[in-house]
C-alpha cells in the first residue's frame, strides 16, 4: 500500500508507452480510433481520483528521490486535471498523429509530476527535460523547422541548467533539496552562488518561454498543432515553474542570491507579455503572449520568498496550467489568422466560451481563475513591500485585459465570415468535446468559488517546502 | 417636506416605523440574491437555444422580469431596513481566500441601500431602453445583466477583495456592449473606457494592497482595512490619493474624464443610462467609503484637492456643454455635473454636506441617466445629433420636450426635483468649510444653466430647420423608461422623507429615502462632527 501514491505516475507512464507502441505497430483498429482519446481521458481521470485519494498520505520513495507531500499533491492534481480536460476538449481532426498527440501530453504531465515530487536536483532536471522533450516531439510532428529551433534552444537551456545545478551542488555539497536548504541556512550570497543561480533562472526562463527568452517557445506554439501549442505554452512552462518553485524554496535562506534576477524576469514578462498580446491579433498568438504575462506573475510571487508568496504562485500556477494548456486545445482546427475566430460565438458557442474564458483568465480578468491567482500573488507582494513590481504587474494586467477585450470582440461582436475568408475550418463538434468545453469553462469560472480549499492546499504545499 | 427630511438627519428616529412590506420576507442571502440572480439569468440567456432568433423577445422578457423581481426584493429590503441602526444590515460573511484574509462579506448601510435602490431602478430603465435592440439580442442582454450584477456586487461589498472583484468586473461587459452595439466611434470610446477604468482599477488595487500591507496583511475586510486610525497619516495620504484617482476615473472628474464624452455619445441608450446612472456613481461611493469614512487625516488634507476637482469638473463640463455642436456630447458633459456636486459634498467634510453627497448619489444618478437618455432618444427620433440641424422640435416632440426640460432642470437642481434637496444640503454644508470650492461649483452651475438654456432654446424652441430629417416623438417604451426616471426625480423631490399620513409620522408605503440614507451617516461623519459650543457653567 505504500506505493499506491505512485499509481497515478504509473498509469500515466503506462498509457503513454502503450499508445506509442500501439501507434508505431498499428495496433489501434480504425473503428476504435475515435474512442481512444476518451479512454485516455478516462484513464487520466482515474489517475486524478487516485491522486486525490491516496496523494494526501505523505511518503518518501526511492531513498528520498521522490517525495509525496502537499506540494506534489497540488501540482500533480492540477496537471492531471489539465490533461483530462485537454484530451476531452481537443479537436482530434486537427492533430497529425493520434497516438503521438495523446502520448506526448501524457509524458509532459509525467514530467511535471516527477518534478513536483522530486527530492533532489536530478529529479527536477529529469522531470523538466521529459516535459520539454515531449513538447519538441509534438511541435516537430507538424513543423520540423520549429521543432529543431525548439530543440536547439532547449539544448542551450538544458546546458545552462546543468551547469547551474552542478555549481549549486558544488557550493552546497548535496543534491538533496532538504539538505541543501539546511546547508544554506546562515549562509550569505556570494558570487559563487549568484552565478549558478543566474544560469539556473535563465535556463528555466527559456524553458518557460518567458520574455525575453521566448524566441523559440512562443513561435513554436504558433505553428504546432493545437495540443502541441498547449503542451509548450502550458505543461512545459508549468514544469519549469514547478522546478523554479522547488529550487528557490531550497535557496530561500539566501534570497539575495535570486531575488534581483527574478524581479527583472517577472517585470519583463508581465509587462512584455501584456504589451505583446496587445500588439498581435491572432487569437492563438494572443493566448501565447497572455500566458507569458501570467507566468511573469508566477515568477513575481517567488520574489517574495516566503510562504504566502509561494502559495500564491502555486495557486496561480494551477489556474495558468489549465488555461494555457487547454486554451489552444479548445480552439481546435480554427487556428488560422486574425479572423479565424470572427463570430465564433454564434458558430461554436461552447468552444467560443472556452476560448473567451481562457483568454480572460490568462489576462487576469475577474472573476475567473487567473484573477484570483494574480490577486493572491499581489497580496503577497504588498505584504513583502514589493510595490514597484506590483505596479508593473498591474500595468501588464491592464495591457492584457485590453488584449483580451479585443479577442472577445472578435468572437462575440464580429459577424461570422464564410469559410473562404475565415482561413480555417470550424472545430469539429463531438459529444465528448462539448462536454470537455463545458468542463473547461466550469473549472475556469469556478476556480474562484472553490478558492478557499484550493489556496489552502497551495498554502500547505508551500509549507511542505519548508517555507514560513 | 424637504426640511422634515433634513431635520430627520439631526434627530434619528428612535424606533423603526411599521410599514407595509416590512418583515414579510426574510432571507440570510438577500444580498447574494441581488448580486447573483442577474448572473444566473445571464447564464440562462446565454445557454438557452435560440434558433434563428425565435426567442429574442423571450430573452428581453427574461431580462426585464429579472429586474422587476430584483426591484421587488429591493423594495422589501428597503422597507425592512432599520434606519436607526448604523451598522451594516443584511450582512453575510463566509471565509473565502483564508490564506490571504479575503472573505465573502456583504452588507449595506444607509448609503449602500440608497445605491441599491438606484441600481434597481436604473436596471429596469436600462432594459426598457434596450428593447429596441435587434442584433445579437442574446449577447446584449446577457452582458447587460452582468453589468448590473457587477454594480450590485460593488455596492454591497464589505470586503475590499470583493469590491475590487466587482468594481473591475463591470468594465468588461460595458466595453463589449459599446464595441458590439455602439455608434461609429465605438472603438475609440471603448479603448478610452478600458484605459481610464483600467487606470482607476489599478489605483484601487494598489490602494487596497497598501492598506493591506499597512494593517499587517491579515485581512481585506473593510472593518479592518477601513477602520479609522488603523494606518498612519502618511499611508492615509498615499491611499487617499490613489482612491481619488480611482474615483475620478469612474465618476468621472476632471482631468480623468476623457472616456465620458465618447461613451455617452456612442454607447447604445440602455448602456448609456446604466453607466451614467449607477456605474459612475460607484466612484463617489468609493470616495465616501475608502476616504471620507476611513481616512480622516488624509480626507482633511486632501479636501481642498477634492473641492478643486469638483469645481473644475462642474466648470469644465458647463463650459464644454456650452461649446458642443452635438446634442449627445452636450448631454455627456451635463451628466458630469451631478458627480462634481457629490464630490463637493464629500470634500466639505461636514455631517450635512456628507449627507447631501450621499443623497446626491441617488439623485445625481437619476439626473445624469435622464439627461443622457433623453438626449440620446431625441437624437434617434430626430435622426440627427447635430445642434446645427436640430431646431424647433417642441411642437413635434411634446413628450421628449418635457422630459428634456425635466432632465436639464434636474441637473441644475431646481425645487420640486430630487436634486434640489441634495444640492441644498451639499451647499449648506460646504460654504462653511470649503467656501471657495462651493462658490466655484455654484458659478459652474450658473454657466451650466446658460448652456442648458441655449440647448433648450436651440433644439426645442428655435426656428425649425426645413432641411432637417423627419422627426417623431418618443415611443411608448421610451416614454416609460424616461418617465420612470423623471417620476422618481419628482417623487423623491416632493417626498424626500416619504409620504406620511396627515397628522402622523407613519409612512404610507415609502419609509423615505432621506431616513433610509441617514442610517450610518452619523458614523461616517463622526470624525468631522464639530463640537457644539456649550455655555460655561455658572454664567
Amino acid at each position: 500500500m505504500k506505493y499506491i501514491a505512485l499509481v497515478p505516475e504509473a498509469l500515466v507512464a503506462a498509457s503513454a508507452v502503450i499508445l506509442l507502441v500501439a501507434g508505431r505497430f498499428g495496433w489501434i483498429p480504425a473503428y476504435a480510433r475515435r474512442h481512444v482519446p476518451t479512454a485516455t481521458a478516462a484513464v487520466v481521470l482515474i489517475a486524478l481520483a487516485v491522486e486525490l485519494w491516496a496523494g494526501a498520505t505523505l511518503g518518501t520513495y526511492f531513498g528520498g528521490g521522490l517525495i509525496q507531500d502537499r506540494f506534489a499533491l497540488f501540482a500533480k492534481a492540477a496537471v492531471l486535471l489539465t490533461a483530462t480536460i485537454a484530451f476531452a476538449v481537443a479537436d482530434w481532426t486537427a492533430e497529425d498523429s493520434l497516438s503521438i498527440a495523446l502520448a506526448m501530453p501524457l509524458l509532459a504531465a509525467l514530467g511535471v509530476m516527477v518534478a513536483a515530487s522530486a527530492g533532489d536536483l536530478v529529479g527536477l532536471w529529469a522531470g523538466l527535460e521529459l516535459a520539454a522533450t515531449a513538447g519538441v516531439v509534438l511541435v516537430a510532428l507538424r513543423r520540423p523547422d520549429l521543432g529543431l529551433r525548439l530543440l536547439l534552444t532547449g539544448a542551450v537551456a538544458s546546458g545552462l541548467l546543468l551547469t547551474g545545478l552542478a555549481f549549486v551542488y558544488a557550493w552546497s555539497g548535496t543534491i538533496e533539496l532538504v539538505a541543501m536548504r539546511q546547508v544554506l541556512f546562515g549562509g550569505t550570497a556570494t558570487l559563487a552562488l549568484a552565478i549558478p543561480v543566474f544560469l539556473l533562472l535563465t535556463g528555466l526562463a527559456i524553458r518557460a518561454s518567458v520574455a525575453p527568452f521566448h524566441l523559440a517557445g512562443i513561435p513554436s506554439s504558433f505553428g504546432a498543432s493545437p495540443l502541441g501549442a498547449g503542451l509548450v505554452l502550458g505543461l512545459v512552462a508549468a514544469a519549469a515553474a514547478t522546478v523554479a518553485i522547488k529550487l528557490l524554496a531550497a535557496l530561500t535562506p539566501i534570497p539575495d542570491a535570486f531575488s534581483s534576477y527574478l524581479q527583472v524576469i517577472a517585470a519583463v514578462a508581465m509587462v512584455g507579455g501584456g504589451a505583446a498580446a496587445l500588439a498581435v491579433r491572432a487569437p492563438r498568438t494572443r493566448i501565447a503572449y497572455l500566458a507569458v504575462g501570467q507566468i511573469g506573475w508566477v515568477a513575481a510571487g517567488l520574489v517574495t520568498h516566503y510562504r504566502a508568496g509561494i502559495a500564491g504562485s502555486l495557486f496561480l500556477l494551477g489556474a495558468f496550467t489549465v488555461a494555457a494548456t487547454c486554451g489552444p486545445a479548445v480552439m481546435g482546427r480554427a487556428e488560422g489568422g486574425a479572423m479565424s475566430w470572427a463570430g465564433m460565438g454564434v458558430l461554436r458557442p461552447g468552444r467560443a466560451a472556452g476560448v473567451a474564458l481562457a483568454v480572460l483568465s490568462l489576462a487576469g480578468a475577474p472573476p475567473l481563475a487567473g484573477f484570483f491567482g494574480e490577486f493572491a500573488v499581489a497580496a503577497a507582494l504588498a505584504q513583502s513591500g514589493h510595490f514597484a513590481l506590483l505596479a508593473l504587474g498591474l500595468l501588464g494586467s491592464v495591457l492584457s485585459l485590453a488584449a483580451a477585450a479585443a479577442t472577445l470582440r472578435l468572437i462575440y461582436v464580429h459577424s461570422p465570415l464564410e469559410e473562404a475568408r475565415r482561413g480555417s475550418a470550424l472545430p469539429v463538434l463531438t459529444r465528448v468535446s462539448s462536454a470537455g468545453a463545458v468542463a473547461f469553462c466550469a473549472v475556469i469560472a469556478l476556480y474562484g468559488l472553490f478558492a478557499s480549499p484550493i489556496l489552502g492546499l497551495a498554502d500547505q504545499g508551500a509549507e511542505a517546502l519548508g517555507l514560513r | 417636506m424637504m426640511w422634515l427630511g433634513i431635520a430627520g438627519l439631526a434627530v434619528p428616529t428612535p424606533t423603526p416605523a411599521a410599514v407595509p412590506g416590512a418583515n414579510i420576507f426574510s432571507s440570510p442571502l438577500l444580498l447574494s440574491v441581488i448580486v447573483w440572480v442577474p448572473v444566473i439569468m445571464a447564464i440562462a440567456i446565454a445557454t438557452m437555444p435560440n434558433p434563428r432568433g425565435r426567442f429574442d423577445m423571450l430573452m428581453k422578457q427574461i431580462a426585464f422580469f429579472t429586474n422587476v423581481g430584483l426591484v421587488f426584493v429591493l423594495w422589501i429590503a428597503y422597507n425592512q431596513f432599520e434606519s436607526f441602526l448604523s451598522t451594516p444590515q443584511f450582512a453575510e460573511s463566509q471565509p473565502w481566500l483564508a490564506a490571504i484574509g479575503a472573505s465573502y462579506h456583504l452588507g449595506v448601510d444607509g448609503p449602500g441601500m440608497t445605491m441599491l435602490l438606484l441600481s434597481g431602478l436604473i436596471g429596469i430603465v436600462s432594459v426598457l431602453a434596450s428593447l429596441g435592440i435587434r442584433e445579437r439580442v442574446r449577447s446584449y442582454f446577457c452582458l447587460l445583466l452582468l453589468v448590473q450584477a457587477s454594480i450590485n456586487g460593488a455596492i454591497v461589498a464589505r470586503d475590499m477583495f470583493v469590491l475590487i472583484l466587482f468594481w473591475s468586473a463591470a468594465a468588461i461587459p460595458i466595453a463589449l456592449l459599446i464595441l458590439g452595439w455602439g455608434g461609429p466611434r465605438r472603438n475609440a470610446a471603448t479603448w478610452r473606457l478600458v484605459g481610464y477604468w483600467g487606470l482607476g482599477t489599478g489605483a484601487l488595487v494598489v490602494a487596497t494592497l497598501a492598506l493591506y500591507a499597512a494593517t499587517g496583511g491579515t485581512s481585506f475586510d473593510m472593518d479592518v482595512l477601513l477602520k479609522v486610525g488603523s494606518v498612519s497619516p502618511r499611508v492615509q495620504v498615499i491611499v487617499g490619493l490613489l482612491v481619488i484617482v480611482a474615483a475620478a476615473t469612474r465618476l468621472p472628474l476632471f482631468p480623468f474624464h476623457g472616456w465620458a464624452r465618447d461613451l455617452y455619445a456612442e454607447a447604445p441608450i440602455g448602456v448609456t443610462v446604466v453607466v451614467a446612472g449607477t456605474a459612475t456613481r460607484l466612484g463617489a461611493y468609493l470616495l465616501l467609503r475608502a476616504l471620507v469614512a476611513a481616512e480622516p487625516a488624509a480626507a482633511q488634507l486632501l479636501a481642498p484637492l477634492l473641492a478643486a476637482l469638483a469645481a473644475l469638473t462642474v466648470g469644465y463640463a458647463a463650459l464644454a456643454a456650452l461649446r458642443m455642436a452635438d446634442i449627445r456630447h452636450s448631454a455627456a458633459h451635463l451628466a458630469m455635473i451631478p458627480g462634481g456636486i457629490t464630490v463637493l459634498g464629500l470634500a466639505a467634510l461636514s455631517p450635512l454636506s456628507i449627507a447631501g453627497a450621499v443623497f446626491s448619489l441617488f439623485t445625481g444618478g437619476l439626473a445624469a441617466a435622464l439627461i443622457v437618455g433623453v438626449c440620446a432618444t431625441l437624437a434617434e427620433r430626430a435622426q440627427s445629433r447635430s445642434l446645427l440641424v436640430l431646431g424647433g422640435l417642441a411642437p413635434r416632440m411634446p413628450i421628449l420636450t418635457w422630459l428634456l426640460i425635466i432632465g436639464g432642470l434636474a441637473v441644475l437642481g431646481v425645487p420640486l426635483l430630487a436634486t434640489f434637496p441634495a444640492e441644498l444640503m451639499t451647499f449648506f454644508g460646504s460654504f462653511k468649510t470649503q467656501p471657495i470650492g462651493a462658490f466655484a461649483v455654484a458659478a459652474g452651475l450658473a454657466v451650466a444653466a446658460v448652456a442648458l438654456a441655449m440647448l433648450l432654446r436651440r433644439v426645442l424652441f428655435g426656428v425649425p430647420n426645413p432641411d432637417a430629417p423627419g422627426v417623431s416623438d418618443a415611443s411608448l417604451g421610451e416614454s416609460w423608461y424616461l418617465g420612470l426616471l423623471a417620476g422618481a426625480l419628482l417623487w423623491v423631490g416632493v417626498f424626500p422623507a416619504g409620504p406620511k399620513l396627515p397628522g402622523t409620522d407613519a409612512p404610507i408605503f415609502d419609509p423615505g429615502l432621506m431616513k433610509t440614507m441617514s442610517a450610518g451617516i452619523s458614523e461616517l461623519a463622526a470624525p468631522y462632527d464639530l463640537p457644539t459650543p456649550t455655555p460655561a457653567s455658572g454664567q
